[in-house]
């Protein structure tokens, strides 16, 4: 079934958020050196939902993720046209300042992320969570930023296991702590959208349920991104899915029409199993 | 819980606020980082420039083109004709009859002096070695071309300042005038200074050659590769392939670690005290060098060999055991090959890095004048960076370039060993 | 003489293992043997070239010390009243005499006598090593050649003759550490028999020099090595003030932000400066680099020495900075990339990321990068040799010329030496401290640069 779909496929599905759009990506592509990672990528990101992305590995899920706060930036031979927006201005080339190269400070401040792989700081929980907060210069004195770790290890239910351990490097936190502990670290610094790289692939079950609970909860405040190998959380924690094939964006819709009534053979195919 | 409500504090606007102060830090740290490779940079070139410009001049040498007639009276007074008289006849006169025909100014004795020191002392021992090659010469008219005393070498290359008053120099000013007199005469040419790369060591800087330090060079790093390399390499599989992990192989590793690191000074202490006065080695001579020199090499290629057979992938090792060949075999008929060019590479490294070492060789005197060169390892030697050493401590002026000309060569040999070392590990080298 | 005997053992091992090789092969045209025939040859051969190798070695390394104390018992009435010196150089003599060797001086009789007896000595002795040599491997031969059989198992037997050869490779490194130790201790502790060890470490003056004349015992020469102690980490400073930071943010530049043509470049310049021999350096810091601080000292109206601290430590600096670039390097990309994008999906900006988070996971690795280098800069010898000073001035100011412990010990050693004038055995104690100095520096150094390995592995 590998089909290679041809140069101007259009998306199916409905690439339109009913909620108050966000992010605004258009015609985006991305190349490694000579290879097209991403290809012709056209959606929106809404307000307080969950975007779901899913595909086989090698489908451009995570590059595209990587896009959308310019972490591709530090791959030397990556590039990225096309034109990716939020609020409305373009994050390649509206966020300049003055300095002409810095520009990606505030959006990686305002579109957070956390990886797949939890990658505390060699640090303590208190210094790891205060960290982004530290260098954007958010809080007035120490006692604010003690308030603002705390309510953010209290958000990602961390608070009572680590309060008395504070100074405790994140690194002998469990493998679910550490995550939370970076979702912590991202929510510091107050972004509205966040992007999350397969978040329970190194977890367990236990620890997955106890992040996908808290998936839900953020959604609350933030527009959330997942990339996730999973249909099944997938299904349970977004209200859109976007399926990505080779490169292309093959469909995207709303979570229930994905999972249930898939427009697109390709994604028929890969939600009854038989790709991927 | 204090929860503050964050959202009323607009985040962009407090990350803005600081931006340009942020950027501001990123610029003088990327600047930071720049200037430390320039000052890299601007090391290496001071250095070559300094280098080259004091040592250019070595290569070229100032002579004297002169007939002499040998005079069968002058070299045999004794009317005997044996071959002892060569050795003790008084060549210098034959020469200065020569040169006093091109200076018929001369008129008193001091003057005469002073133009026969024009000459280099070396110069009487050319006309020597050529008459006793030869016999038949004597009674002959013969064109030398014969070395110029290294201040008038050094007055031609345009060291020595005429301003000056005289007694600030050791050139005087009849001497120079003389020489401009020979060199209006057509005379005195520069040549290419072979000297300096077919002898040995001299008081003189003019007849002072590099042949005698790099043949003891080569005899130390002979030795250094025939001891250090089999023995290094064997303790390499030994740890890498059939050491059992215990605080013996612990124990071991650290030591060979701590040996890599030990100051060179200390190996030469070691070579003194035991080969030296020990075992009654003869002083300075490469032997011990190589001895001196195989020890602090053998840590180094220990190391570097360990990482050659650690490169090679397990999988071999595992392909090679299941075709029921023995551990030894395993080892010796398939990694050992295919880490090979790894050990040569790291140890062409090591070399390298011993033939620049001079602390140790000090150590075991080899800072001993040494006018011959080596035939056999048990002669006094001279070893390349110590004739360096001794050179730039001379004080005639001579030396200067020479020194500067030794280095020169010794880099030369280093980025030869070097580039093979490269060379060799591109070739050989196997991505898994 | 010697290649042809050496040629002849050696094509003696040969048909050593061709007789132990058909002997095998008979064998197995009746029955079946455990190895290939090879193996048994090489077996053979071992025990002939091993008994012979190990014994020629051993005999070579004493002869020499056996034949001259030979020589001299057999003279003792004659140089009954030669001191030390007067002995060492009739031993020099004689033998230079015997090998032909032109020798300076007149040749005595006396001189003539020890000559003839020591090339009779050393005839004897070596027509006895060929014959012990032949005999013990002869015998080895017959003994293995018998063992050779259906049953034996040559292979397992050479297998495990590598291996011993291997574990005694090994050992080597052992045995150059207990050299190391035995070189230096022995000579040391004869030194603290003249001189207290308090007075050693902490005495303030330090002027061997003084104890010149034979008469004249240790005590009249000062020993306090303080001032040399000083004068060498006063220049290791210096230099690890310019080699940390620019060998660091070298690591930093090359690694994080450089394009890969700058790194192309600048990676094969930083070897080419950790290729230059350090008597290279010591030249360079003697005639471009002191002169030139001299004249800029008088410029601005200070007086700079021309040995000054400063101008070694530059120099000793920039030699050090590839050292602290290769190993700063290593430990900066063993930090793995998911802390870089950690910090940088916050929104740091890259020095931020290097700063805060890089350098504080790689600081462990880092320190004992600094530690080497420290412990290179102590030990390092002739940057200081030829650059620094003579005199050890108690000093802490960089444009004063100081002195270092390298330097002490190639000073006291070069030259004619007495092995019981405090003086040389200065050097031995000066080396100990040295050794133990570096050695505990080096330690701690590797310890924590692997366990900072092992925690990113």
């Amino acid at each position: 079934m590998e089909e290679e779909l041809d140069s101007n496929f259009k998306t199916v599905g409905n690439i339109r958020t009913e909620k108050s759009v966000i992010m605004n990506v258009e015609d985006c592509n991305v190349y490694y050196g000579d290879v097209h990672a991403l290809k012709n990528v056209n959606m929106e990101i809404g307000k307080s939902e969950v975007l779901a992305l899913i595909g086989p590995s090698g489908c451009g899920k995570s590059t595209f993720i990587r896009c959308l706060n310019r972490l591709n930036d530090t791959i030397d031979i990556a590039r990225v046209t096309g034109k990716i927006s939020l609020d409305g201005k373009d994050i390649y080339s509206d966020y300049i300042n003055t300095s002409g190269n810095m520009d990606v400070v505030l959006l990686r401040a305002r579109v957070g992320m956390v990886f797949q792989k939890p990658n505390p700081f060699p640090k303590s929980i208190f210094e790891n969570v205060a960290y982004g907060p530290k260098i954007h210069g958010l809080c007035k004195d120490k006692n604010d930023l003690n308030n603002l770790v705390e309510s953010c290890l209290v958000k990602v239910g961390l608070w009572d296991e680590v309060k008395d351990r504070l100074e405790d490097s994140g690194t002998s936190l469990s493998g679910g702590q550490q995550q939370r502990l970076c979702i912590a670290r991202a929510i510091a610094v107050q972004p509205e959208v966040i992007l999350m790289d397969e978040p329970c692939s190194a977890l367990d079950p236990i620890a997955t349920e106890r992040i996908e609970d808290l998936i839900s909860e953020l959604k609350q405040n933030y527009a959330l991104v997942v990339v996730t190998h999973s249909m099944q959380q997938a299904s349970r924690i977004s209200q859109r899915a976007a399926y990505f094939h080779m490169g292309n964006l093959v469909e995207v819709d709303s979570s229930n029409k994905i999972f249930n009534d898939p427009s697109h053979p390709l994604t028929t195919n890969y939600i009854s199993g038989r790709i991927g | 819980m204090n929860n503050i409500n964050r959202a009323d504090l607009n985040v962009t606007k407090l990350i803005e606020r600081s931006l340009e102060k942020r950027n501001q830090k990123e610029r003088y740290f990327r600047i930071y980082g720049i200037s430390s490779l320039v000052i890299a940079v601007v090391f290496l070139l001071t250095f070559f420039a300094s280098i080259i410009s004091t040592g250019y001049q070595a290569f070229i040498k100032t002579d004297i083109e002169l007939e002499v007639f040998l005079d069968s009276e002058v070299i045999y007074p004794n009317g005997t004709k044996t071959e002892e008289d060569l050795f003790f006849a008084d060549y210098d006169s034959l020469i200065f009859t020569s040169l006093k025909e091109h200076l018929p100014e001369l008129k008193n004795r001091k003057e005469r002096r002073q133009a026969r020191l024009i000459l280099s002392s070396g110069a009487s021992y050319k006309i020597q070695n050529k008459i006793i090659k030869d016999k038949s010469l004597v009674g002959q008219t013969v064109s030398f071309i014969l070395p110029l005393d290294d201040e008038v070498d050094m007055y031609l290359k345009g060291y020595v300042d005429t301003e000056s008053s005289e007694n600030s120099r050791k050139i005087t000013d009849f001497q120079i005038a003389l020489v401009e007199n020979l060199i209006e005469k057509d005379l005195i040419h520069r040549n290419f200074n072979t000297t300096l790369f077919v002898s040995g060591d001299s008081r003189e800087p003019e007849l002072a050659g590099i042949l005698g330090a790099l043949v003891g060079s080569f005899m130390m790093l002979t030795i250094t590769f025939i001891i250090s390399f089999p023995l290094a390499v064997s303790a390499a599989i030994y740890l890498e392939e059939f050491a059992k992990k215990n605080i013996w192989t612990d124990f071991l590793e650290v030591n060979i670690n701590n040996l890599a690191a030990v100051p060179s000074i200390i190996y030469g202490l070691l070579g003194l005290a035991i080969f030296i006065n020990f075992f009654g080695f003869p002083r300075s001579a490469p032997i011990v060098g190589g001895l001196v020199l195989s020890l602090m090499t053998f840590p180094v290629v220990i190391i570097a060999s360990r990482a050659a057979l650690k490169s090679v992938p397990p999988s071999i090792r595992d392909a090679a055991l299941g075709l029921g060949a023995s551990k030894i075999q395993t080892t010796l008929h398939h990694v050992v090959p295919l880490a090979l060019p790894g050990m040569l590479t790291g140890s062409i490294v090591g070399m390298a890095r011993a033939l620049g070492e001079s602390a140790p060789l000090i150590m075991i005197g080899m800072v001993a004048f040494v006018v011959d060169i080596p035939t056999s390892i048990t002669e006094p030697s001279a070893a390349l960076p110590v004739q360096v050493f001794l050179w730039s401590d001379a004080p005639e002026r001579g030396f200067a370039e020479k020194t500067s000309a030794a280095i020169m060569a010794l880099l030369v040999f280093l980025l030869l060993m070097n580039s093979l070392a490269i060379w060799l590990r591109n070739k050989f080298q196997i991505k898994w | 003489m010697m290649i042809i005997i050496a040629l002849s053992f050696l094509l003696i091992t040969f048909l050593n293992f061709r007789a132990g090789r058909s002997k095998a092969l008979k064998i197995r045209e009746n029955t079946s043997i455990h190895s290939l025939p090879e193996y048994y040859g090489y077996y053979t051969a071992f025990w002939f070239l091993i008994p012979v190798t190990l014994i020629g070695i051993s005999w070579l390394l004493f002869s020499e010390s056996l034949i001259t104390s030979f020589v001299l018992s057999n003279l003792q009435k004659e140089i009954v009243n030669f001191n030390e010196i007067q002995t060492l150089n009739f031993i020099n003599d004689f033998k230079n005499l015997s090998e032909g060797r032109n020798i300076t001086g007149e040749i005595s009789l006396l001189l003539k006598e020890a000559a003839s007896l020591y090339s009779y000595f050393s005839t004897v002795s070596n027509t006895l090593l060929i014959f012990a040599c032949l005999s013990i491997g002869l015998f080895g031969f017959y003994i293995s050649i018998n063992k050779v059989s259906s049953v034996f198992q040559a292979r397992n037997a050479i297998e495990r003759y590598i291996n011993y050869f291997f574990l005694a490779s090994t050992c080597i490194a052992i045995l150059a550490t207990a050299g190391i130790l035995f070189s230096v201790v022995f000579e040391a502790i004869r030194f603290f028999g003249v001189v207290d060890l308090d007075d050693f470490l902490f005495g303030l003056k330090w002027s061997p020099q003084m104890a010149i004349r034979e008469d004249q015992v240790g005590s009249s020469g000062a020993f306090g090595a303080i001032p040399l102690f000083v004068g060498t980490i006063l220049i290791s400073i210096i230099a690890l003030l310019v080699a940390v930071p620019v060998g660091l943010m070298n690591a930093i530049y090359l690694s994080e932000y450089s394009p890969s043509n700058v790194r192309a470049y600048a990676k094969p310049m930083l070897e080419i400066l950790a290729g230059i021999p350090t008597v290279v350096y010591g030249f360079f810091a003697a005639i471009t680099v002191a002169p030139f601080l001299r004249g800029f000292g008088e410029f601005v109206g200070l007086s700079i020495s021309s040995e000054s601290a400063l101008g070694v430590g530059l120099v000793m600096g920039i030699m050090i900075i590839p050292l602290v670039s290769s190993l700063s390097d290593d430990v900066i990309s063993a930090v793995p990339q998911s802390m870089r994008d950690g910090s940088l999906g916050l929104g740091a900006t890259k020095s931020e990321t290097i700063k805060k988070v890089i350098l504080p996971a790689a600081l462990p690795g880092i320190v004992g990068g600094v530690l080497l280098a420290a412990s290179r800069a102590i030990g390092e010898t002739m940057i200081v040799v030829m650059a620094a000073g003579l005199s050890a001035k108690l000093t802490v100011n960089p444009l004063d010329a100081v002195t270092t412990v390298t330097v002490q010990i190639v000073t006291l050693l070069v030259g004619d030496q007495e092995f019981d004038s405090p003086k040389t055995l200065a050097a031995f104690a000066l080396g100990l401290t040295l050794f133990v100095f570096t050695l505990v520096l080096n330690y701690y150094a590797l310890r924590i640069v692997k366990k900072y390995r092992e925690q990113y592995e």
